[in-house]
């Protein structure tokens, strides 16, 4: 059968190993069915689908035969094309394939090359000067999130690692030796090497601490088969591997039932990337900070069905939390779902902008044979994690919007949702808050006697998650720009890292471990420079406010420590990494969904996030370059010496309405009304008090029909309307000052007046210029002396000729109502300020629809607060408008006129 | 100034030019759903009949001399329709109205304690000396039954009405020493203690028969049941009683059930209530009961398996694990439904003389509907599974007779329960018998839990769901091969 099957892949037919693999499928369905019932059958269900092979060593021997390792490559290499999946796939490469040597810290932009300043370790370049980690070494410390393959198998040339000769110079072939410090040669084909472990991820339960123990102890080789332990295909004995015959079929095949292959499993992909609890029935149990789970601590994300509040952690007010952990877990969603084979026929989608635009659909996919016979392993990803390996996968993932519809979810309650999807991601608000702890600092500057780093956690109040209150946290929204060069708020958590870097003969370095411990240690105990330096109490111990690099006489103490041990110019340097947050989803329901969250002053957009407790003197993080985050907000210090990252959105071309103002607008604006306020209060008082002095002049008045109906609708209507716009137009101006109004509610009203304002302005216009009384409102222009002359005329009477009782200058009558002052004031405000205001308030509603006419204007930042300014101004106008039509002839006599349309007025003789 | 009103038109105008379109443009809230705030019972002081009883048997000089049958007698006084209406119920009948018998060729039968079995205590004919504590009815004869049921005055009135100071003895009627007259002056409505007397102790025992219902229901905490617990529903707002007749019919006692006397959450909750369309599209196949109870037998535990076979045996008695009388028992607690679809009726009901296979378990009764009834839902239930006698000469269940001096439960001879059984009821016995497995379906429909408390997805799909997918006919989980009203 092996032969054949050889003879099969080789022939390529996807049609005979369909075949093969349907009989081996219900081969195994009946033998699995009549072993159901078997008491000694293993604790793991064997697989329905996945026919039995025969497992092969190295040198392509059945390892019954050779008693040999298992060799991944030659045994799935069967069927499947594993020399093809190796090299499609990033979790193997880790960064090998571009591994450069660079006077940078890194190498490539993998973790194999990469430097990762919460694990330490740094990986060393050929010919630096001093050895932290060699490949070996490497291998040993980080080899539990190392699937094998790539680095393990392979050297940074491209040669087989078993092919080199043991350099103890060439950090490939080398490990430290920590009891003398010095570098040892490393024999690659004594120790073996990691292959590609299929098995980690395709096997219901893989012995990842089986394999890892070989691991660390350097026998690479055993590693895979390690992995098998507990399957009941292997035993270890003393050390010594013993295949099992009873596992065996005579032909040398696994027994069906010792068939355990599947598709990876949320649970495979959680051995290695973070906390995945996928049974809803035992309380979920979280370890906090904990960087063996590094998704988990990095930014809180758990996958998790369960609702938070049956889960085991100890959540301040977690009787309230009655959702899942992940919405998508809860729906039954695998991480495989959205990560998914690029070349998955099930799945995959051809790259945006791949396709002639005119095709909807490409029909010609890979056969379902043809896929498993080479599945790609480069799973899509997202484009926003802090992981740069693979760069040309990023955004091959489905995102949201590829499976959901926000528009339609969102259209009918959210007001401008096109415009709020524009700026911010789904995640801003879909992930209001993470309710697990995260990382917020570590500080290797300085090392505790258990030779760990002073770290701090954010999200909990001490160290464990069952004993410990854990708060949670809100991730800070920062601006990322993705690959189609769309920006959005996205929610992020920032982890800051100190560190002490030294001038090695390639670059600068970080400083190696083993060196900070020796400048801090002395037989497990802080040197005596370090303990005068840091005690400050003097009581022979540093707690955790005095193990801080926080002063210059601190740090020259390490420094001179660490310049002893040969090291140049040991500095302190300081990095901020944003960790994207794009799991721990809510649904709808428990989403930010209050507009004032972001629509107020202390608005969710603008919320700073603690960088750290205390900062090394003088030394401000930097964030780190290779991430698609704009950092345009500011790292502040606050008054206890935390560091603070505060982002300012305006940089970003955003305006928050109800957050975001000019003040000078404001304040500007905010003088011309209590200017007109005053004006008038000070002019009325002046003609009370005139009046009361003098008699009533016997004035001669007509009763006059002054304004059609039509002309009182339209302008009543303009006042109420203008009325309320000004009023919803303050509250979403500052909707923390009338928190009994419904932003979402205003902004509908403010719009829907806006529509009746301008509708009433263009019909009132039609009116006048089909009647002409458009008249009445143009100025004789060509007499533009006669008008300056009448303007003072008018002027003189409200500032002397009103409070001695004159008659008024002008006559009002109905073909003309307004006096000259009164006519030059409309023409501006009919001409320049009303137009204006509706043209800012169009294209700021039409921001959404049209970014790019609201964009040429100036954007939302320009357009806004000079809508405000205007707004200010129409309101100082009515405050004059109104207290001029006090002036008629009874301080009433103007208003019962514009009500009824009948008006005494002077008649002057 | 003088301004004539009729500005106040203009306002009105102008303000409607203004307000019409903002209606119009409102922003649409969550569809709103009926309220079920709305079916949130009150319940009014019940008149006090202290004085009203106090009065009618104001010449009586021993109470310890009233009956039950004066007492009822001085209630018809008021409530003149009170016994007859009671006495059209299945209460007082004990068995259902007829129905045509599919399996037997449309002969016609009635189920219920009078004349069928269960995989409890089996049979109450002629056992009814004790199990007519829960007949609501004095009196009770063997045998001659039929004129006694006839009388009004031998409705017990107290056993439902009254709140303190009753209990029952022999044959239905009240407990010895009883003043009945203190007891009638403490009528009222009925709560949950007085229904539970006989409801939640069922089959012999708390918690016995129904998983859902047990006397922890009495006081139910929040967390128990949501009507009762949180809001303190009486078991009358649900099943609305008119004239007596009470709604909401027990399927194991019918073979159909008119849904217009059911009862259903669908009184109060409106079907289509979440607001996430991925749960709405479960309700045309998923019952509220099967998220909404995910477990039952939550305080008190519930009885799942009695083997009578082992009975008779001087062992040792422990409640919940064997009594001599009864055999060996499971009682569990927090107890998963088993889920069948279910259109509100029964497929089968298991009929005295039915024959079965002693090799294959019995069904006592069977829900009707399957995957491709579109009115069949799935549904939680108990399933109570039980080793009981049958008779290996006629290959059908017997029916011991346990009580009394001659029964079961004083000699521990099976051979002469069933010979007297023959004698009392007229089901022969062959002489033999042995022991066969029955299975019983109870529907669970208390114990309902606030959405908080609902299942979740995974509980159902998934790796670790709880549903078997191809035992309900689907060919997998219904998340990944579609629903069987899906066309994938």
């Amino acid at each position: 059968m092996k032969t054949i099957l050889l003879t099969l892949t080789g022939r390529k037919n996807p049609l005979w190993i369909g075949l093969a693999l349907l009989t081996a499928a219900l081969l195994a369905l009946g033998v699995s069915h009549a072993f159901a019932s078997q008491a000694a059958t293993p604790a793991q269900t064997a697989s329905p689908l996945h026919p039995t092979f025969a497992l092969l060593d190295a040198e392509g021997k059945n390892v019954l035969e050779s008693s040999q390792p298992v060799s991944t490559m030659q045994t799935c290499g069967q069927c499947h094309d594993a020399a093809y999946i190796e090299s499609h796939s990033f979790h193997a490469d880790l960064g090998l394939g571009n591994y450069q040597p660079a006077a940078s810290f890194n190498a490539s932009n993998g973790i194999f090359g990469k430097w990762d300043p919460l694990l330490y370790r740094y990986l060393s370049q050929p010919g630096d000067d001093r050895l932290d980690l060699s490949t070996a070494e490497w291998l040993m410390k980080f080899g539990e999130r190392v699937p094998g393959g790539g680095p393990a198998t392979t050297s940074r040339t491209g040669a087989p690692l078993t092919q080199l000769s043991g350099d103890p110079s060439n950090p490939e072939t080398a490990l430290l030796n920590p009891a003398t410090g010095q570098p040892e040669a490393w024999d690659w084909s004594k120790s073996g090497v990691m292959e590609m472990d299929c098995f980690l991820c395709h096997l219901t339960q893989p012995n990842n601490s089986a394999r890892v123990i070989e691991i660390q102890s350097g026998r690479f080789g055993l590693a895979n088969t390690a992995t098998l332990l507990g399957t009941g295909l292997v035993e270890k004995t003393a050390g010594t591997f013993t295949w099992n015959p009873a596992a065996f079929e005579a032909d040398g095949k696994l027994k069906p039932e010792y068939v355990f292959i599947q598709d990876p499993t949320n649970n495979n992909c959680a051995a290695c990337h973070g906390e995945v609890h996928s049974n809803s029935k035992d309380p979920l149990t979280i370890s906090a900070c904990d960087l063996t789970y590094p998704q988990t601590a990095t930014t809180g994300q758990v996958i998790a069905a369960q609702k938070i509040s049956v889960s085991g952690v100890n959540l301040s007010a977690k009787d309230t939390l009655d959702r899942s952990w992940d919405i998508h877990a809860e729906r039954e969603l695998k991480c495989t779902d959205c990560h998914y084979a690029l070349n998955n026929p099930t799945h995959a989608q051809e790259a945006a902008g791949t396709s002639p635009t005119h095709l909807l659909y490409d029909p010609r996919k890979l056969e379902i044979g043809e896929y498993l016979q080479m599945p790609d392993h480069n799973l899509a990803r997202g484009q926003s994690a802090q992981f740069t390996v693979s760069p040309e996968n990023k955004g091959t993932m489905r995102r949201c919007e590829s499976c959901h519809d926000a528009a339609q979810s969102h259209g009918n309650w959210l007001p401008y949702s096109a415009q709020h999807m524009a700026v911010v991601a789904c995640e801003s608000c879909h992930i209001p808050k993470m309710y697990a702890p995260a990382i917020q600092t570590y500080d290797w500057t300085v090392v505790k006697l258990d030779g760990s780093p002073a770290n701090l956690c954010r999200g909990i109040n001490g160290g464990s998650t069952t004993t410990s209150l854990v708060t949670g946290f809100q991730p800070v929204l920062m601006q990322r720009t993705n690959i189609d060069g769309q920006t959005l708020l996205a929610p992020y958590n920032l982890v800051t890292s100190f560190y002490w870097v030294y001038d090695g003969n390639n670059g600068p370095r970080p400083v190696r471990e083993t060196d900070l411990k020796a400048a801090y240690l002395v037989e497990d105990q802080y040197a005596p420079e370090i303990l005068a330096a840091f005690d400050a109490d003097h009581n022979g111990q540093l707690d955790e406010t005095e193990l801080r690099t926080d002063t210059i006489e601190k740090q020259s103490a390490v420094a001179t420590r660490l310049e002893a041990l040969g090291l140049k110019n040991p500095h302190i340097e300081g990095q901020i990494q944003p960790y994207s947050i794009n799991h721990n989803v809510a649904r709808g329901e428990y989403a930010t969904s209050a507009c004032q969250t972001c629509h107020s002053s202390t608005s969710r957009v603008t919320q700073p996030m603690q960088l750290a407790a205390y900062a090394p003197a003088g030394v401000t993080p930097q964030f780190v370059s290779d991430s698609n985050v704009n950092v345009t907000g500011e790292i502040v210090s606050a008054a206890n010496g935390s560091l603070l990252y505060q982002p300012v959105t305006t940089q970003d071309g955003v305006y928050v309405f109800g957050r975001d103002r000019v003040s000078w607008v404001d304040w500007l604006g905010a003088l011309a009304f209590i200017g007109a306020l005053l004006g008038v209060a000070g002019h009325g008082t002046l003609r009370y008090l005139a009046a009361l002095k003098r008699p009533q002049p016997a004035v001669k008045l007509e009763k006059i029909y002054m304004y059609e109906s039509y002309e009182r609708f339209w302008h009543w209507l303009q006042t109420f309307s203008i009325v309320f716009l000004l009023f919803t137009g303050l509250i979403i101006h500052r909707p923390e000052m009338f928190g009994a109004f419904s932003f979402r509610y205003m902004v509908t009203i403010h719009n829907a007046l806006a529509a009746i304002l301008v509708i009433n302005a263009l019909l009132s216009l039609f009116w006048h210029v089909t009647t002409g009384e458009i008249h009445q409102y143009i100025p004789n222009f060509l007499k533009p002396a006669g008008i300056v002359d009448d303007m003072v005329v008018q002027v003189k009477f409200y500032l002397g000729g009103i409070f001695k009782g004159d008659v008024h200058p002008f006559e009002k009558r109905p073909e003309k109502k307004l006096n000259p002052l009164q006519q030059i004031t409309y023409f501006g405000l009919l001409n320049v300020l009303l137009p204006l205001q509706i043209l800012l308030g169009t294209l700021m509603w039409g921001a959404q629809q049209w970014p790019q006419v609201a964009n040429f204007f100036g954007g939302l930042p320009f357009l806004a607060p000079f809508h405000s300014l205007v707004a200010w101004l129409l309101g100082a106008f009515i405050i004059g408008h109104v207290y001029l039509t006090t002036t008629g002839a009874t301080p009433l006599e103007a208003m019962r006129g514009m009500i009824t349309g009948w008006e005494e007025v002077e008649t002057h003789e | 100034m003088k301004v004539k009103p009729y500005w106040i038109l203009g306002l009105i105008g102008i303000l409607a030019v203004m307000i019409v379109p903002v209606i119009v443009l409102w922003p649409k809230a969550a569809p709103a759903s009926n309220d079920p705030w709305a079916g949130i019972p009150q319940h009014p002081v019940h008149v006090d009949h202290k004085d009203i009883v106090a009065g009618k048997f104001k010449n009586v000089t021993d109470p310890l001399t009233v009956t039950g049958q004066d007492i009822t007698t001085a209630c018809l006084e008021c409530h003149p329709q009170a016994a007859s209406d009671l006495m059209m119920t299945s209460h007082w009948t004990w068995e259902s109205q007829p129905f045509e018998i599919p399996w037997r060729n449309g002969e016609t039968a009635t189920i219920g304690k009078l004349n069928q079995i269960n995989n409890f205590c089996i049979s109450a004919q002629g056992n009814q000396k004790s199990c007519t504590a829960c007949h609501v009815g004095y009196n009770w004869q063997e045998g001659g039954q039929a004129e006694n049921l006839k009388d009004p005055k031998n409705v017990d009135c107290l056993m439902c009405h009254a709140q303190s100071g009753y209990s029952k003895g022999k044959y239905g009627n009240p407990a010895d020493g009883l003043n009945l007259v203190a007891a009638a002056q403490t009528v009222a409505a009925p709560t949950r203690a007085t229904c539970g007397k006989c409801h939640f102790d069922g089959g012999g025992g708390n918690g016995v028969k129904h998983g859902d219902l047990d006397e922890s229901l009495i006081y139910p905490s929040e967390n128990l049941d949501v009507h009762m617990g949180r809001n303190n529903f009486l078991c009358t707002d649900c099943h609305v009683t008119t004239d007596h007749q009470v709604k909401g019919r027990i399927v194991a006692d019918n073979i159909t059930v008119n849904p217009a006397e059911q009862v259903s959450c669908t009184q109060c909750h409106s079907e289509d209530l979440h607001s996430d369309q991925r749960i709405s599209l479960h309700v045309k196949s998923v019952a509220c009961q099967t998220c909404h109870i995910p477990a039952m037998a939550l305080e008190d535990p519930t009885k799942v398996n009695w083997d009578w076979s082992t009975s008779g045996q001087d062992i040792g008695d422990d409640h919940y694990t064997y009594l001599k009388i009864k055999g060996s028992f499971v009682y569990e607690k927090n107890v998963q439904p088993t889920y069948k679809w279910f259109n509100g009726n029964l497929s089968y009901r298991y009929l005295l003389g039915d024959p079965i296979d002693p090799t294959q378990p019995t069904y006592i009764d069977q829900p009707a509907g399957d995957i491709n009834d579109a009115n069949a839902k799935i549904f939680p239930f108990k399933l109570h599974v039980a080793k009981q006698p049958y008779d290996t000469g006629f290959n059908y269940l017997l029916a011991p007779i346990t009580a009394g001096p001659e029964g079961y439960w004083t000699n521990f001879d099976w051979n002469n329960a069933f010979k007297l059984a023959e004698e009392r009821m007229g089901l022969k016995y062959s002489g033999s018998y042995g022991f066969t497995e029955t299975y019983m379906y109870w529907p669970t429909t208390h114990m309902v839990q606030p959405k908080e408390n609902a299942l979740q997805c995974d509980a159902c799909h998934g790796e670790n769901g709880r549903m078997d997918w191809k035992a309900l006919g689907y060919p997998g989980d219904p998340i990944q091969w579609g629903g069987r009203f899906d066309k994938k």
